[in-house]
């Protein structure tokens, strides 16, 4: 048991993302639960009395959420449900509304894992880029209202790297909201050279207008959800969609949770048909890459060439006219240039030997092989660079609580868990102390 | 399906039902006791042969073989749950664990002892106004750069990442590092110190920072950045041809030592081809480190690491004091490959036994040298130990024989042309000549004690060497005895 500094505790860890929140027990290598971060809710009417929430009963009446009725986990937004709108509180990778967190994380822990979360230190996730704030308000909702015995905030981009069994990386996340290129030396964060943006979302917004425009070869493509479709004909490719729409859904369906149903159809797309090309972009070369099909839940199906390899492009390239515009994010390499440019430059060697790709965005096929060629472009005095990336993934994408799922399993790691009794005796300063 | 059922009846030990359809219920009871298989005789054999053979049955007793192993220790290893505390820890947090049911619950938590603070410095107000004073730095900034490197356990990037001192001068890393390594040299320096000198100027020594150096260091790694991509091209080109010289060199050397090996049928000690050493390759050096930077990085040593641009090329094996020492111990005689020989097939010298090099005697006087070996008591071509001094001496002996055989003979021959001159002379003229004769005689006496400086160790003793100089060389004087010596010095 020393020989390998493992002391499981019973642990739990909890790694908050845009997409999905994942929780389970240290030492695990997968997630026991993941649930979507995004909520479905019923708004609570403005006069509404504040007992009607079943999962915050018997709470802080300070905390109460404006909402009436919460819908969370698999069977929450993904249900249509009349008038139910769709909330997600993270904002750009940090908590921007901490009401829905208490159920989500109940949720994930009682629901799913049918743990008592009161007997068990817990380890939460934060991005590097999370404020002091933030990070004390988790601690808050930790102990107040979970009554965990100790807890721990970690950093992502550490936890990445030791996810792939590094002390030192270079650890490039591409999530669902923000890719983040941080230096991490000796399982600490430099944030002088963290530099993160919401380069995801320009991807998806790419991806989104693709397919909502028409081009030469096909009409524009309405992105229904299933839920809003009857039934459907099946029909040639490229041909027009026969389906009947449940015309008394319509009715009922609200803005947001149209917007988080079509965001999902997009999503769904990239992930079975989009890619990117391993050696820049070609005319010639996309052109002559096998052309995918894709149905959507319409029946419109139709076969996608060149079109899908512009989507991930845009991770590493922004056509001229594009990049005239100063809010738009950075891509990748630019990423990676800018956050080496402020480490010192004996490190530069050390981090561009153990770069480490992780995020469910990574998983773009392609992304890898394409990473290396321009990491090889970008900084041709490197020699081999080795990027290390999971090719499970489950992996992949679940890195930072991989990570956390190993640190909180080392019998060194439990002199650093914040107790009970230290939060109440120091407060919100030992945070900061504690977790550097 | 008959066959099974009568296997089944058999392993029962039920009498076939055919054959006891009648008298069944009568031989029953008398059957049974009978019927008792002995220990050690399978089931099969005993349905053969009956009970009517005990006598076997006692050497068929079942053979006894080894216990099994017991591989688990113990069987079952009871774990159970149990809450710990960390001695590590401040505060009484009891966390829970499964352990097994053997371990103390009073030890020590294993991990605790992993947490090993670090040494800090600390100084004090006189001390600071005494030698720390420096117009770079206030007190306080002092004191928040020690807090630092303290919390961040030297940990000199993260330091440099991390601090931020309000209203202070952007420092750089080379600042901090420098100013801290400076005030702990300081402070080591002047403070009473218990040990020895030595000891402290050890420690002051962990505590050097040159900073200009490490500045230097880091303009090079900067402009190796720089490169074009041109430069990185040759650069690369360059890197594989070294590679492919290496890589055939290695083949090279090889294919020679399977070649050694099938004719010569004994390992071939073949020096180590130098590969990446010397002039030329040079080139290589630098490139490899500058591979293996990044890997053998130290980062948290104080002490300037030997930066990659200035270091100097590593001397191949320096003979330190240590080595010799082991060497003496075990008998290691190390015999130098001659600095400048190439290492080429040519200069190449297989291993040998040494006994084998043992130098022969020239065939024209190897009958003399035996016999005047065989004088000595001793067998001219073969040594009982022959260790390398042994060998030597032998060598000597050797030579200083032949030496004296030679010249034996120049004598011999000159006296005999001596005689048959004096013999010509005598017919011409009826004149003598003895006076020469008498005078060489006197320097007999210095010829001796030169050959005793002689380094014959086999026997020390001047006096038989005289002997034996005079039996080789049979009666003949002092004259010839002066010769020998000469030669042998
Ligand atoms: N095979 C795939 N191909 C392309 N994209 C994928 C694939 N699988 C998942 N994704 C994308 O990965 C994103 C989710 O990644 P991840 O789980 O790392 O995000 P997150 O950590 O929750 O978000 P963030 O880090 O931004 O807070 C989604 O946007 C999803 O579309
Ligand atoms: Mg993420």
């Amino acid at each position: 048991m020393v020989n390998y500094g493992g002391d499981e505790v019973s642990a739990l860890v909890v790694d908050i993302g845009s997409s999905s929140l994942r929780a389970g027990y240290a030492g695990d290598d997968t997630p026991k639960a993941i649930i979507p971060t995004s909520y479905g809710y019923l708004p609570a009417p403005p006069d509404a009395d504040i007992s009607m929430l079943d999962v915050t009963e018997g709470k802080d009446p300070v905390n109460t959420p404006k909402f009436a009725k919460i819908y969370i986990g698999q069977n929450g937004p993904s249900i249509w449900r009349e008038g139910m709108e769709i909330g997600n509180p993270v904002i750009d990778g940090l908590i921007q509304d901490f009401n829905p967190i208490p159920p989500l994380i109940e949720h994930a822990l009682k629901e799913v894992m049918r743990c008592t979360p009161s007997e068990h230190p817990t380890l939460v996730t934060e991005p590097t880029w999370n404020t002091t704030a933030n990070r004390e308000r988790m601690a808050e909702i930790m102990f107040e209202e979970f009554n965990v015995p100790a807890f721990y905030i970690a950093n992502t981009g550490v936890l990445n790297a030791f996810a792939s069994g590094k002390g030192s990386a270079l650890v490039i996340d591409v999530g669902q909201s923000m890719a983040s290129v941080t230096p991490v030396v000796d399982g600490f964060v430099l944030r002088k050279g963290l530099v993160y943006t919401a380069l995801p979302k320009l991807v998806h917004a790419h991806a989104r207008h693709t397919l909502a425009s028409p081009t030469q070869s096909r009409r524009a493509i309405e992105l229904l959800p299933h839920q809003l479709i009857s039934n459907k004909m099946p029909i040639e490719p490229g041909q027009s969609p026969r389906y009947t729409l449940r015309e008394d859904r319509m009715q009922g369906t609200t803005e947001s949770w149209r917007n988080w149903a079509e965001a999902r159809e997009v999503d769904e797309w990239i992930q079975s048909v989009a890619g990117v090309l391993d050696q820049g972009w070609n005319d010639q070369y996309a052109a002559s890459r096998p052309a995918k099909q894709y149905e959507f839940p319409t029946g419109y199906n139709t076969y996608f060439g060149a079109d899908r390899f512009h989507v991930g492009e845009q991770f590493f390239w922004h056509s001229p006219q594009l990049a005239s515009n100063p809010s738009l994010p950075k891509n990748i390499p630019a990423l990676i240039t800018e956050s080496l440019r402020a480490c010192d430059p004996e490190l530069r060697q050390v981090l561009m030997g153990n770069v480490v790709l992780t995020g469910g965005g990574s998983l773009f096929s392609g992304f890898t092989d394409r990473l290396s060629t321009e990491l090889s472009r970008t900084f041709p005095h490197v020699r081999c660079t080795k990027i290390h990336a999971p090719g499970n993934p489950v992996e992949r994408r679940y890195g930072g609580w991989l990570g956390g799922s190993i640190l909180a399993s080392l019998g060194t790691f439990h002199q650093l868990w914040i107790s009970k009794e230290e939060w109440q005796e120091h407060g919100k300063a030992i945070i900061g102390q504690r977790c550097k | 399906m008959a066959a099974s059922a009568a296997d089944v009846r058999s392993a029962l030990s039920i009498p076939d039902a055919t054959l006891a359809a009648g008298p069944s219920q009568q031989k029953k009871p008398a059957a049974t006791p009978a019927a008792r298989k002995p220990e050690g005789i399978s089931r099969e054999l005993y349905s053969l042969i009956g009970p009517s053979a005990p006598s076997i049955a006692a050497q068929l007793a079942k053979p006894r073989l080894k216990q099994k192993p017991n591989l688990t220790g113990g069987g079952k290893v009871k774990w159970e749950e149990r809450p710990f505390k960390n001695a590590a820890r401040k505060d009484g947090l009891e966390l829970r664990h499964w352990v097994k049911a053997s371990t103390d619950p009073a030890a020590e938590y294993p991990f605790a002892k992993y947490n090993v603070p670090p040494v800090s410095y600390t100084y004090s107000q006189d001390e600071f106004t005494r030698f720390l004073e420096d117009k770079e730095w206030t007190k306080e900034e002092t004191d928040y750069l020690f807090n630092v490197v303290q919390e961040y356990d030297t940990r000199w990037y993260i330091i440099h990442d991390r601090y931020s001192y309000p209203e202070g001068t952007p420092r750089t890393l080379e600042d901090l590092k420098d100013r801290y390594y400076s005030v702990c040299r300081k402070l080591v320096r002047n403070r009473p110190w218990a040990g020895d000198e030595a000891s402290r100027g050890q420690l002051i020594s962990t505590f050097q920072f040159d900073k200009e150096r490490e500045l230097t260091r880091k303009k090079y790694l900067l402009s190796l950045e720089n490169r074009t991509p041109e430069q990185i091209a040759e650069e690369e080109a360059l890197y594989i041809e070294i590679k492919r010289l290496e890589q055939n060199e290695r083949k090279f050397k090889r294919d020679r030592e399977d070649l050694l090996r099938t004719i010569a049928g004994i390992d071939s000690g073949l020096p180590d081809i130098v590969e990446d050493d010397g002039g030329p390759l040079g080139i290589t050096v630098d490139t490899k480190k500058l591979r293996k930077k990044g890997s053998i990085m130290d980062m948290d040593s104080p002490a300037t690491p030997s930066a990659l641009s200035i270091s100097t090329p590593l001397i191949k094996r320096p003979p330190t004091a240590k080595n010799t020492a082991y060497d003496a111990q075990h008998c290691i005689i190390r015999t130098d490959l001659s600095a400048n020989a190439p290492a080429t097939k040519a200069a190449h010298q297989a291993a040998y036994i040494r006994s084998f090099k043992l130098p022969v005697p020239k065939a024209a006087i190897a009958p003399k040298i035996a016999q005047a070996f065989s004088e000595l008591g001793l067998s001219h071509s073969r040594l009982v130990m022959p260790t390398r001094e042994n060998c030597a001496q032998f060598e000597a002996l050797l030579e200083a024989t032949t030496a004296l055989v030679e010249t034996k003979r120049v004598v011999d021959k000159v006296e005999y042309d001596i005689q048959v001159l004096k013999g010509q002379l005598g017919m011409r003229t009826s004149q003598p000549a003895e006076g020469e004769d008498g005078g060489e005689g006197e320097d007999a006496g210095g010829g001796d004690s030169k050959t005793n400086g002689d380094s014959m160790e086999v026997d020390d003793a001047p006096e038989n060497e005289d002997e034996r100089a005079q039996s080789v060389v049979s009666t003949r004087s002092g004259r010839s005895r002066k010769h020998v010596s000469s030669c042998d010095v």
